[in-house]
């Protein structure tokens, strides 16, 4: 009996909830088509949905916005390491070429020198390129790729865009010996260019020249320019060889102590001209 | 062919010696390694192929160095000779007195043949330098190490591969006799 009483008052409430959302969904059609088909403005309704969407619609672009973020830095991080690597990779071939290209100016400048030079005399020259150095404290010789084959005689002048740089000591088929004019056994033929006053140029074994045989009478002053003196037709005449760094006047002594600083930077050298004689003089 | 190795070695130390060591024609800090495989011949080789690795040496020195003709046989030959006799003569373990010696000889066979030099031709060498010679002694004793367990290194694989003939005899896998005397 309680059973039966009870299914009476459930059925009821589903008929009237029924009823209830029959006429909510009538309601919202009748909203919807008097918007839809009436003035087509925001009604009320419109406007409470949208207060009520905009919040969650706001938290939901904003959350999934800082997860793009998110996932955008992620994704960085992930790929950074090789982005990292790539970018090295990049740099150290733009470091690369930046030195080729670096290098190869200053070949360039360097061979404009001895191009220059060379066209500057009327001498016949041949470019050679030093392949080899004296490793010894005591002599300074150098080794050229340019031999009795290319015409090479002992004895020839090798020469410099700035100067004098030493002459041929020994020939062999594809390569020569070049004695340094810095070498402690090599003596030049000089002028001091300004008073005309001859003396003899030796090396000291360091990069210094020592100026022999120039009596204390010379005014020689430091900064005066010393050029080969063109005797015995070995160097021609008047090309550089360095300045005067250093006057000793000593008391004693019929000559001065002269120190000359090479025009040639023997640090840096890397190629050669060397003049091409009939039968140069040898000692 | 130890001492082909050995010259072929020889060749190339003085070939980077010579080129890539030397910066600029009066650069002090390039090491002698040439001297170094010297002292490892006197330490470690026999005399009769001590010359045959000395001989071409010194030679190609003397083209790549030098004005005086000579100069660096008399040096590879004194520094050899010197080197071979303290060798035997010195009491101690070797390994202790190898390197400081080599350095030791390094300066005394280059200031005998300085000596020689300048009273004969004094216009022809530079002048002696004690600081610069002490930058060539350090830098030897510094290359000397690796380098004389590279030629260490080598000398044993070489020997290695020449093996006693024999070691090389072929051999039956039967090491017994049966009983009708066939092997």
């Amino acid at each position: 009996m309680r059973k039966r009483g009870t299914s009476k008052r459930s059925s009821r409430f589903r008929a009237f909830r029924l009823v209830l959302l029959s006429g909510i969904l009538l309601t919202l059609a009748l909203i919807f088509l008097v918007s839809t088909l009436g003035s087509q403005k925001f009604s009320t309704l419109h406007k409470l949905i949208l207060e009520a969407t905009g919040p969650v619609q706001k938290v939901v672009t904003r959350t999934t916005g800082y997860l793009g973020i998110f996932t955008g830095k992620y994704s960085d991080l992930v790929n950074v390491r090789e982005e990292n690597k790539r970018l090295w990779n990049e740099l150290l071939e733009c470091r690369a070429a930046a030195y080729r290209n670096r290098e190869a100016l200053a070949t360039n400048t360097r061979l404009q020198k001895l191009l220059d030079f060379r066209e500057s005399f009327d001498h016949p020259m041949l470019a050679a390129r030093i392949v080899g150095k004296d490793p010894s404290l005591w002599f300074r010789t150098v080794v050229i790729d340019r031999g009795s084959n290319d015409g090479l005689i002992k004895g020839m002048p090798a020469v410099n865009g700035e100067g004098i740089v030493g002459q041929v000591f020994a020939v062999s088929p594809n390569y020569s010996k070049v004695l340094l004019a810095i070498a402690p056994s090599s003596a030049l033929d000089v002028l001091l260019q300004k008073s005309r006053v001859r003396g003899i140029l030796r090396g000291t074994g360091s990069l210094t020249y020592k100026l022999d045989y120039v009596l204390k009478t010379v005014d020689v002053q430091e900064g005066d320019h010393v050029v080969t003196a063109g005797y015995g037709g070995l160097f021609p005449t008047g090309m550089p060889v360095g300045v005067v760094s250093k006057v000793v006047r000593k008391r004693r002594g019929m000559f001065l102590d002269i120190e000359v600083k090479p025009a040639v930077d023997f640090l840096t050298l890397e190629n050669l001209l060397i003049i091409e004689q009939e039968k140069p003089f040898v000692r | 062919m130890i001492a082909f190795v050995f010259i072929l070695i020889g060749v190339t130390l003085i070939v980077i010696q010579t080129s890539v060591l030397m910066i600029n024609p009066v650069w002090v800090a390039a090491p002698d390694l040439y001297y170094i495989l010297v002292a490892y011949l006197a330490y470690r080789f026999d005399l009769l192929r001590s010359l045959i690795i000395l001989f071409p040496l010194s030679w190609i020195m003397d083209v790549f160095s030098g004005v005086i003709i000579g100069t660096y046989p008399a040096i590879c030959f004194g520094s050899f000779i010197l080197l071979k006799v303290l060798d035997v003569k010195i009491p101690v373990r070797e390994s202790l007195y190898q390197v400081p010696l080599m350095g030791i000889s390094y300066l005394v066979v280059y200031r005998v043949v300085y000596t020689f030099f300048s009273f004969f031709d004094p216009d022809s060498i530079a002048p002696w330098s004690w600081p610069e010679m002490f930058v060539k002694v350090f830098l030897l004793v510094l290359c000397a190490f690796p380098l004389f367990r590279f030629f260490e290194y080598i000398h044993l694989r070489m020997q290695k591969k020449f093996v006693p003939f024999k070691m090389l005899r072929v051999r039956s896998g039967n090491r017994f006799r049966t009983e009708d005397g066939e092997q």
